[in-house]
């Protein structure tokens, strides 16, 4: 680049000396003048390191054919223009020169908005109906505020197997930190890998039956962390439109290009494949494409049916990326998930993300699949590289916890996990049969799962205007998240409002705690179908607390909503909320 | 040999003698010092030699060769050894996980040294750290003996040295799993919330001196999604150049625009604010609605501070927010330990949004969030992270309440103070001696982070491997987590080690110095005498403690 800088550098010094010094009487002159400069500086360049060269390759190329000279030299010029014009073309064209004055006003005017906007008055009964538990969490809990009564059975808690209360964990949890101490002090890519993560790992990837796995720091930084790393500009994910938030993050942040399928609808699924699929295998060098899903989702329960999208993403060559949070240590005879449920081989997902904070009583999240993937995190997953490591304790927590999973009975089933499924079956089927001539809930979720959730029936939300959904659909429309977050929507809080009295009624009359879908409205990029009363299913808890639960649930639902027939009774339920 | 990793070797040696290697005693109360900025003085940007000029050509061609072999070993393994490179291209009409190109820099450039990396442990992290004997056998491969190496660990963020398996945090720790189990079962928002938790919020926001304060169970996490309930896309969030990417990966989630200023550039972050007031959005010229500067308290791989007295000053009189990350200064700068105002003595109300990690000076895990009662309130309302992420496990709570009432001095009245003290002694000490061999250091004289530039990517595994085998762990940092002609050894202090640990340390680094050449310092700056061990280290506990280690400029 230096000699033809300096060449640069020469030709327009001449031009400006020519403008400025000497005015030409005639055009034969001034362009004798011109040539003479030009040369007489040209010569300079024989100076130049590699100058020669230069001089002996313009020369030549003039003598051969002068016009030739002419165009290289035309191009040259425009090559050094292009450089110098991309380099602050951003943006440059729309700023405007201010003088500093100016600017000085600018800055005197400009009058910025709060940091955030405060809590509304009908907003506060959300942090005020937060249940705080005094003391041990598990199947029966204390609560502080709310409800002071002695013992309120929990069944809002995500430790499906009430592992936490188990006394094998307890003993293991305090044997390891009596010897590593309670954090890891350092990132796994240093000094933050201990022999407990190693085995955890080791652990999980034998469970799972993967080949390898990978452990992150935190349950809901997993997806929006392993996607990115695979997914890169220009790839292709095809998504179910029911996926969690913790997906839509990833999405947005790998700036992939993005096709929907209907929710869990297998035949759009396929069609959309077959649609897109030419299209991409013409493309040079091949786009990684994932089908993106949840095993079991966590917005309304329903099951993926897998067996259809392996079918399906074998024979259109995709992979499958599963979040597989609800369903691990819950679905399969010993809670290997859902390839042990549909009894398909755990190769056939190409990656599995999961979390130790639910089914295995620890905390943290994981990845497992094909040994290249895995290996690719480590150096490529923000979450893992630029975050310390999980606890070692909690590493053998979830070791602990899988190894109590794996108690067989005769039937060669787990003990816990067919428990788990008693339970969850037991409720199911009493919650929906007790409210099967209701007006106002439903049951939405499959049977398997382990949460099971309400929301309210389409006619009595047409009855009292509720909208289908909430939010705003142009991450679905455009594949591009909206520009701006979705506001704040009084029907949501409402409908909200509502399912938390249930909630409240639940816990008044029979002690028992359920929970409702906090899904927050501003943050989400897909539109928010109903929000739904949630009923985690719990081992800890005993059929009779079960019963009791299904023989009073409708009767809170009817003492609420009853009394929720017209529009004028909305403007109660909203000053009801000022007051909570 | 082993190609499984061996179970742990049992530990048979008294408690007392486990303690002390995870936390060492103090030898002498000359070796305390005080972390705190003069008051009223400016933050002096810290004076940084320069290599000579051949060392930086000697970098660019060693990373020209190392690439230029890179390509020719692909060049010719795709030929020869196909099934090695069957990842790294489409099969079955299945694309690379990650092509050729993407992965280049790991394959060719840190496979090489990649012992150095991601050394198996096990024990607490404490003054020692016990790192798995390991051979390398081909990629990604390693055997083991069976044994273990004890190294001083001059690498873990264990700044105060709650890192134990010994002590009041430990026990607390693991009593609390009796009384309150192993995991926070549940979101926060659905039923994770324990009393613990609210008490570990009203300890947390006390000690930072802001109203209220929320838990996060991973300090990535906490910044991944707290953008979000700050900034949307009429809001500037201005990014100081070397910013965490949790930071930045924040910001990217929130949709907000942002401009990046120079690492600590008073003066770059000035104009920067100036025209983006004046400009406006792109494209519209509407004012933006607010503007935040996002900065750290401790830079984790510079080692030098945040200017808050001046940000401060800007951010005042330009109307804009501040947020600032202390997940590193928090615990350790400052003479009680909290963190970056505390340090240069500003009222913590100012920072608007102070965030801050468990992880390093309190022994735990997670981060934190806090500021003032309003913004809590909202981020309370609008985190998604508290719905949806794990809550903090209990254990966690009880360690970082009960180092947190230690450092405060509530509990083991004045074993805190002496950690901080240590730490700040600790800290100029070997910093002021590895300055006087003649090392290239960077970063503010108090800071715990100290990176020695070593420049050559050769000499990164020599150093590592080198202070390995006279058990001292330290961490190599090379491109692309800094400047390609910076690569560098990163050593982070700790109070758990000794005056007499350090003085080994540094007699060592002398050697590896002299042996591969990394003296190219002038010893302090301005002054163009480099001294050998024995000058350097006498009479440093007294020079160490003096405003720029007692050596004015020739």
């Amino acid at each position: 680049m230096s000699p033809e800088s300096e060449f640069t550098f020469t030709t327009t010094k001449t031009t400006t000396t020519i403008q400025t010094t000497t005015l030409p009487p005639t055009l034969e002159s001034l362009s004798n003048t011109l040539a003479d400069t030009f040369v007489h500086y040209l010569n300079y360049l024989g100076k130049v390191p590699g100058g020669d060269w230069l001089l002996w390759y313009i020369k030549a190329s003039y003598k051969d054919d002068p016009v030739r000279s002419l165009f290289e030299l035309a191009l040259f010029l425009f090559g050094v223009y292009y450089f110098f014009n991309s380099r602050r073309k951003e943006n440059k064209s729309d700023l405007v020169t201010l003088s500093k004055r100016e600017i000085d006003e600018l800055i005197d005017e400009w009058n910025p908005v709060e940091i955030v906007d405060e809590v509304t008055p009908i907003e506060k009964w959300q942090m005020k109906s937060l249940p705080v538990v005094k003391g041990h969490n598990g199947a029966r809990i204390q609560l502080e505020n709310l409800n002071k009564a002695k013992d309120v059975v929990n069944l809002a808690s995500n430790d499906f197997l009430n592992l936490n209360e188990s006394e094998e964990l307890k003993t293991i949890a305090k044997s390891v930190i009596n010897y590593s101490g309670v954090g890891a002090c350092s990132a796994p890519n240093f000094y933050g890998t201990q022999d407990f993560h190693v085995r955890l790992e080791e652990d999980l990837t034998d469970y799972l039956h993967g080949e390898n796995s990978i452990l992150y720091g935190q349950d809901f930084v997993t997806p929006s962390s392993v996607l990115p790393a695979f997914v890169k500009r220009g790839d292709v994910c095809v998504v179910d439109t029911g996926v969690n938030i913790a997906i839509q993050k990833a999405l947005v942040v790998s700036r992939c290009e993005i096709e929907w399928y209907h929710h869990n609808d297998m035949k759009h699924l396929e069609n959309l494949l077959k649609e897109i699929t030419p299209t991409l295998d013409k493309q040079k060098p091949l786009k990684r494409r994932f089908i993106v899903t949840e095993a079991i989702f966590s917005n309304g329960g329903s099951l993926l049916d897998l067996p259809k999208v392996v079918e399906l993403r074998k024979k259109y060559k995709y992979r499958l990326f599963l979040d597989e949070s609800n369903s691990i240590g819950v679905l399969g005879n010993t809670g290997r998930g859902i390839t042990e449920y549909f009894g398909i081989p755990r190769s056939d997902v190409s990656i599995t993300v999961g979390t130790l904070a639910n089914s295995l009583a620890s905390s943290g999240g994981f990845c497992v699949g094909a040994s290249p993937m895995v290996h690719h995190q480590r150096l490529s997953s923000l979450a893992y590289v630029f975050s310390a490591s999980l606890p070692p304790y909690c590493a053998k927590v979830a070791c602990q916890a899988i190894k109590e999973i794996k108690k067989l009975n005769s039937n060669g089933k787990s003990i816990l996990i067919s428990k788990l499924h008693e339970n969850t079956k037991f409720l199911h089927e009493g919650i929906s049969s007790a409210i099967k001539d209701s007006n106002f809930v439903e049951v939405i979720s499959n049977i398997n799962s382990p949460v099971i959730q309400l929301s309210l029936k389409g006619p009595f939300r047409e009855a009292i205007n509720l909208p289908e959904f909430y939010g705003n659909t142009s991450f679905l429309t455009t594949a591009r998240r909206s520009k701006y977050n979705n506001p704040f929507d009084e029907k949501y809080n409402l409908e909200n409002f509502i399912l938390q009295k249930i909630v409240d009624q639940v816990l008044a009359s029979s002690n028992i705690l359920i929970s409702r879908s906090k899904n927050l409205l501003v943050h989400e990029h897909l539109p928010v179908a109903k929000p739904r009363l949630m009923v985690y299913a719990n081992t800890g808890v005993s059929i009779e607390d079960l019963s009791l639960l299904i023989r009073t649930i409708n009767g809170a639902v009817n003492t609420v909503c009853g009394s929720i027939n017209r529009e004028s009774s909305l403007d109660t339920l909203t000053s009801e909320m000022k007051v909570y | 040999m082993l190609l499984k990793m061996p179970d742990a070797p049992a530990e048979d040696r008294p408690p007392e003698e486990v303690a002390e290697l995870e936390f060492g005693k103090l030898t002498s109360t000359d070796y305390l010092y005080v972390s705190q900025h003069p008051a009223g003085q400016p933050y002096p940007n810290p004076v940084e030699d320069d290599p000579p000029i051949f060392i930086y050509i000697v970098t660019y061609l060693s990373y020209l060769i190392l690439i230029i072999i890179g390509h020719i070993r692909d060049f010719f393994g795709k030929i020869f050894r196909p099934e090695a490179y069957e990842h790294l291209v489409e099969k079955d009409g299945y694309a690379p996980w990650s092509d050729g190109f993407e992965s280049f820099y790991e394959r060719r450039l840190k496979e090489r040294i990649d012992d150095c990396f991601a050394r198996p442990i096990h024990g607490a992290p404490g003054r020692y750290i016990k790192c798995y004997q390991r051979i390398k056998m081909g990629i990604n491969k390693y055997q083991y003996t069976g044994g273990s190496d004890e190294c001083l660990n001059l690498s873990s963020y264990n700044y105060l040295g709650f890192g134990q398996s010994k002590g009041t945090c430990t026990e607390a720790a693991s009593e609390i799993v009796d009384s309150y189990g192993t995991s926070g079962c549940s979101p926060r928002d659905i039923v994770g919330t324990t009393d613990l938790h609210q008490q570990c919020e009203r300890l947390i926001a006390d000690f930072v001196g802001q109203d209220d304060a929320i838990l996060v169970s991973q300090g990535y996490g906490t910044n991944a999604f707290i953008f979000e309930c700050i900034a949307d896309s009429k809001t500037l969030v201005l990014s100081d150049a070397l910013n965490h990417a949790s930071t930045r990966f924040g910001v990217r989630v929130s949709g907000a625009s942002v401009k990046v200023f120079e690492h600590n550039d008073m003066k770059s972050l000035e104009k920067v604010i100036r025209n983006a007031i004046a400009q406006g959005q792109p494209k519209s010229h509407r004012p933006w609605s607010k503007i935040i500067i996002a900065v750290e308290g401790l830079y984790s791989m510079e080692g030098d501070m945040c200017n808050l007295v001046e940000i401060i000053r800007l951010k005042e009189k330009y109307k804009c927010y501040l947020f600032v990350d202390e997940a590193h200064s928090i615990g350790a700068l400052g003479p009680n330990g909290r963190g970056i105002s505390d340090y240069f003595g500003v009222d913590p109300k100012k920072i608007d949004v102070l965030m801050g990690t468990l992880t390093k000076s309190f022994g735990a895990t997670g981060g934190y969030i806090s500021g003032s009662q309003k913004l809590m309130d909202r981020v309370r309302v609008d985190y998604a992270t508290n719905v949806h992420g794990e809550s903090v496990p209990p254990p966690v709570l009880a360690q970082i309440i009960s180092s947190m009432s230690i450092i405060k001095g509530d509990l083991n009245p004045g074993e805190g103070a002496l950690r901080l003290q240590r730490l700040a002694f600790n800290s100029r000490y070997f910093r002021s001696g590895l300055k006087k061999l003649g090392f290239i250091i960077y970063g503010a004289d108090d800071s715990p982070v100290i990176p020695l530039l070593v420049f050559l990517p050769a000499k990164m595994p020599a150093v590592s491997r080198k202070l390995y085998d006279m058990g001292i762990a330290l961490v190599i940092a090379a491109y692309p987590a800094t400047p390609i002609v910076s690569g560098r050894v990163r050593l982070c202090l700790s109070s758990a080690l000794t005056k007499e640990d350090l003085d080994y340390v540094l007699e060592k680094f002398s050697e590896i110095g002299d042996l591969i050449y990394l003296k190219f310092g002038s010893g302090i700056p301005g002054q163009t005498k480099k001294m050998n061990i024995q000058e350097a280290l006498a009479g440093n506990v007294e020079m160490c403690k003096q405003p720029n280690f007692g050596l004015v400029k020739a």
